[in-house]
């Protein structure tokens, strides 16, 4: 979370070093691939009720039970259908003890790792609220695209707040009486 | 001259050693070898106190030999007293420490011998001594060195002042916590160790001295824990002389250096031996260890003269636990060995580390251990899926032999995964010995605490949980349970009450019981109470057993003054509660006049739980099957509903708010109409409400898993477990949903 820039600053906090790149949205993504742990092929979600829409839900990875979080709802992008290339990248992020936590994102699919070095990264432009930026840490180009690279730690650590305090949780059908 | 004949001459000779002994210290005094620390002033209730002990001990020492058994037990009950009311007092460690040592000199002895008669004869008039010198707020006599400090028995047959060889381990200790010692001493010793080192090249490195002066204080305190009270003392002076260096009032020579690692090899040499003779390798062998020596010369570094660099030995090194040589002549005339005088400094070199390499225990992180049960559950899952594959497809008489033999290895392995979590009970027991030891004497009770099977396993998770209601029981039991002296001593009971902890296995169950020998509980008076407090109406009809149980209501309070230690109000329901979060349960049973019994059931491990499987929606749920009454398909006219109160499910003529678990999740259900639905009753303490599911499923034992940080603050799941077909399933957390307010339960419908 320490590597998050504040939105108001148009630098990058990004690192130099290697990016898994995927697709999300038909835009590009990346996030640093020390924290990516492996990437599964969809499995079967188990929804837990009355959380904000991005959480899936839980899976079985091995026997330990993981948070599973859309990124398209997290990022506000509209929703889309699982397709054949649609997997989940596990990944490890900080956790309240000081250690790390499994952690899946849902995402379209897969590109590569990219390479990117101090003179890929530019700074991070004004998205004007489109997508939150407490969840950016910069901008990449390379000759051929422009990525965008998250911190999956800020992304882990919004959830908890929202858990208790998003509203949209669904779990409120007002207005929907019990049957007499 | 015959034994008897020897213990008279002690009991006449008596009033003349102390005139004696009062002569020397005086001559001490005047030559200034007096140990310097001034100890805090005690109040006058506490020396009179231990005035009044120690002049009964004086008595029972002059008497004892000719009464025998009866004479020597209440010589240490007398001893013990007065260890009591020295540390409650917090007398100086040197004082509580001999009272400790002579109640341990008396351990399996059925007479006084000679041997025993000379220590007391020396003790007798320290602790005098020593005591008016606390009251004036003086600083102690030196401590007799002559006299052993730790615990142990001699045989008690033989007459020789000859030394006898004795063991390292103290009588009577217990292993497991002598080899958790020595575990631990290592690993503060080699932090010494490499902190000392470090020192000598940075004598002012602030981080270091903290770091090795708390390795000694926590060794210090475990050795007093299992009163070692030699090592104690060498670790309390090893101490002082890092606290100097560390408030800047004497930095850390080379000497002082010298002399710390010299303390602590011989640590080092003890601990070794200790663990040899732990494994079985000479026990009961007795070794040399220059400890007087050691303090010595610390005392000499404190005092800032240069270390005695080895002088003729004048006096024998101290063994651990007994001196190798009692400096006492066999006619019993005292020999003040000061602590200046022995000081041969036969320091070894340091020893060859003892490698924790022999066998013992290994600290592991917990969360490998977490990991490593996940796993094996995952693998039995695996395994019941492979074999329910096989049987369905039929297989061969070989392969059926060969998945039955898995079956077993996994189960065992299961089992030997889960006991891997469990620790002792003990140390949550021993807890409860101190509180009691306090409690008694804020209250003006005598109470004896007996403690039996502590060695119990209990999962882990389980000790953390269990101490507070234990630690609420046993204070109401000292507080409301046993009565002041007099009143026992009116009803005829002996005026020291019992409280009796007791744990055991017991079918899959950890059975705890907390007992007192007290007052007992009236059903008749506990009817009363709760009509007056308006939790019962006032003509409830309660058999005496449903009448004990009203102490678990919410609001109760028995006692006819709320005191500042229990009775508050705040009791016995919370203690449910708490018991009841662990899945477990807690009974009372009592007898007027002779006493409370609570037993308490929990399970042997929070890893795994009997789980009822059910289905909302395409969604399966899990119960735990304690949590779950009966469950029953609802016939027309069962479920109603009352305006400000939701619906209400009719179970045999007792309507229970009933919460439809697919409306309160949110979810699209299999089945609308509840006549075509399952009502599951589940409770929690005395609450009890029905839910509406699609179907039932199954029971299933499952191994429970968090939900993790992401789902923190949800309240209808207590987690999550891996079902038979890989998916995850939530487990409903039916204290949760039983509490749901019932307005809560209708918005959320």
């Amino acid at each position: 979370m320490t590597t998050t820039a504040p939105s108001s600053t148009a630098t990058t906090s990004a690192q130099p070093g290697k990016y898994l790149t995927f697709d999300l949205g038909g835009e590009i993504y990346g996030m640093s691939v020390l924290r990516v742990r492996e990437i599964i092929r969809l499995c079967p979600v188990t929804p837990v009720a009355n959380m904000p829409r991005h959480i899936r839900g839980v899976i079985n990875l091995r026997g330990r039970v993981i948070p599973l979080v859309d990124l398209r709802a997290r990022f506000g992008l509209p929703a889309a259908l699982d397709h054949d290339r649609t997997c989940f990248i596990v990944t490890e992020v900080a956790a309240a003890n000081g250690g790390l936590r499994p952690y899946a994102v849902v995402i379209d699919s897969v590109r590569e790792v990219a390479c990117l070095t101090a003179a890929d990264l530019v700074p991070t432009p004004d998205f004007g609220g489109a997508i939150d930026d407490r969840f950016i840490t910069g901008m990449a180009r390379t000759e051929s695209s422009v990525i965008t690279l998250i911190d999956i730690d800020s992304i882990a650590a919004a959830d908890a707040t929202a858990a208790i305090h998003d509203p949209a949780a669904g779990d409120q059908h007002a207005g929907d009486q019990p049957t007499s | 001259m015959t034994r008897r004949g020897k213990n008279d001459a002690l009991a006449r000779f008596f009033l003349f050693f102390r005139v004696c002994r009062r002569v020397v210290e005086l001559q001490a005094r005047i030559a200034g070898s007096v140990s310097s620390s001034c100890p805090a002033m005690p109040t006058d209730s506490a020396i009179s106190v231990a005035r009044g002990l120690l002049q009964k001990i004086g008595l029972e020492l002059a008497f004892a030999s000719s009464t025998g058994v009866e004479g020597v037990t209440t010589l240490r009950q007398l001893l013990e007293s007065l260890a009591e009311s020295l540390s409650q007092n917090a007398a100086p460690p040197e004082l509580g420490g001999m009272a400790t040592a002579a109640t341990g000199w008396l351990t399996g002895q059925t007479a006084l011998n000679s041997e025993i008669a000379a220590h007391f004869n020396l003790w007798h008039p320290w602790m005098e001594d020593a005591l008016s010198a606390w009251s004036h707020g003086l600083p102690l006599p030196a401590l007799p060195t002559a006299l052993p400090t730790a615990p142990a028995a001699s045989s008690p047959a033989t007459d020789s002042a000859e030394p006898q060889p004795v063991t390292v381990l103290p009588e009577g200790a217990d292993d497991e916590l002598m080899r958790l010692f020595c575990a631990e001493a290592e690993d503060l010793l080699r932090d010494i160790e490499q902190g000392v080192l470090k020192l000598e090249d940075a004598p002012d490195d602030a981080d270091t001295l903290a770091t090795v002066f708390r390795a000694f204080h926590t060794f210090k305190g475990n050795a007093a824990v299992m009163k070692l009270v030699v090592l104690q003392r060498l670790a309390h002076e090893l101490e002082s002389l890092l606290d100097a260096a560390r408030r800047g009032t004497r930095p850390l020579t080379r000497g002082a250096i010298d002399v710390i690692l010299a303390g602590a090899d011989v640590f080092s040499k003890y601990v070794a031996e200790a663990a040899r003779q732990l494994d079985g390798h000479d026990a009961g062998r007795s070794i040399p260890l220059p400890i007087p020596a050691v303090v010595a010369r610390v005392r000499s570094v404190l005092s800032g003269e240069a270390a005695p660099v080895a002088p003729a030995p004048a006096a024998p090194p101290s063994a651990v636990p007994f001196p190798a040589k009692p400096a006492v002549p066999p006619a019993g005339v005292p020999v003040v060995a000061t602590a200046a005088a022995a000081a041969p400094a036969a320091v070894a070199p340091a020893p060859a580390r003892a490698a924790a390499a022999h066998g013992g225990s290994i600290r592991v992180d917990t969360q490998k251990l977490d990991g490593l049960v996940d796993l094996v559950g995952e693998l039995v899952i695996a395994q019941s899926m492979v074999s329910r594959g096989a049987e369905a497809r039929g297989v061969d008489e070989h392969f059926a032999r060969s998945l039955g033999q898995l079956r077993g290895i996994t189960a065992d392995l299961q089992r030997t995964a889960l006991t891997l979590r469990m620790i002792p009970i003990r140390g949550t027991f021993q807890k409860m010995t101190r509180l009691v030891r306090d409690l008694a004497g804020q209250l003006g009770k005598e109470i004896r605490l007996v403690v039996d099977g502590d060695e119990t396993e209990v999962d882990r998770t389980v000790i953390e949980e269990i101490g507070d209601p234990l630690m609420h029981m046993v204070r109401n039991a000292a507080d409301h349970g046993i009565e002041l002296p007099a009143a026992r001593a009116a009803a005829g009971k002996s005026p020291a009450g019992t409280i009796t902890l007791r744990a055991r296995h017991e079918g899959g169950f950890v059975v705890i019981e907390i007992a007192d020998d007290g007052g007992g509980l009236d059903p008749a008076r506990l009817r009363v109470k709760a009509i007056e407090r308006g939790l019962i109406p006032a003509d409830t009809i309660l058999d005496d057993h449903d009448a004990l149980e009203l102490i678990f209501a919410a609001g109760f309070s028995t006692a006819e003054s709320v005191s500042d230690l229990s009775g508050r109000g705040v009791g016995m329901d919370v203690v449910r509660r708490n018991i009841e979060r662990l899945r477990g349960t807690v009974e009372i049973d009592s007898q007027l006049g002779a006493g409370t019994t609570f037993t308490i059931f929990l399970p042997l491990t929070l890893a795994i739980i009997e789980g009822l499987l059910v289905a909302v929606g395409d969604q399966q749920f899990i119960l735990p099957a304690v949590n779950v009454r009966e469950s029953f398909r609802p016939r027309p006219g069962d479920v109603t509903t009352v305006q400000g109160r939701g619906e209400l499910v009719d179970v045999r003529g007792q309507l229970l708010p009933l919460l439809r678990l697919g409306r309160h999740l949110g979810m699209e259900t299999a089945v609308a109409d509840p006549m075509q639905a399952i009502v599951v009753v589940v409770e929690a303490g005395h609450d009890r409400r029905g839910l509406l599911v699609d179907t039932l499923v199954g029971r299933q034992e499952v191994v429970i898993k968090g939900l993790g940080e992401t789902f923190t603050g949800h309240d209808s799941f207590a987690g999550a477990a891996i079902l038979g077909d890989g998916r995850v399933g939530l487990i409903l957390d039916t204290t949760a949903l039983v509490r749901l307010s019932p307005t809560r339960a209708e918005t959320a419908a």
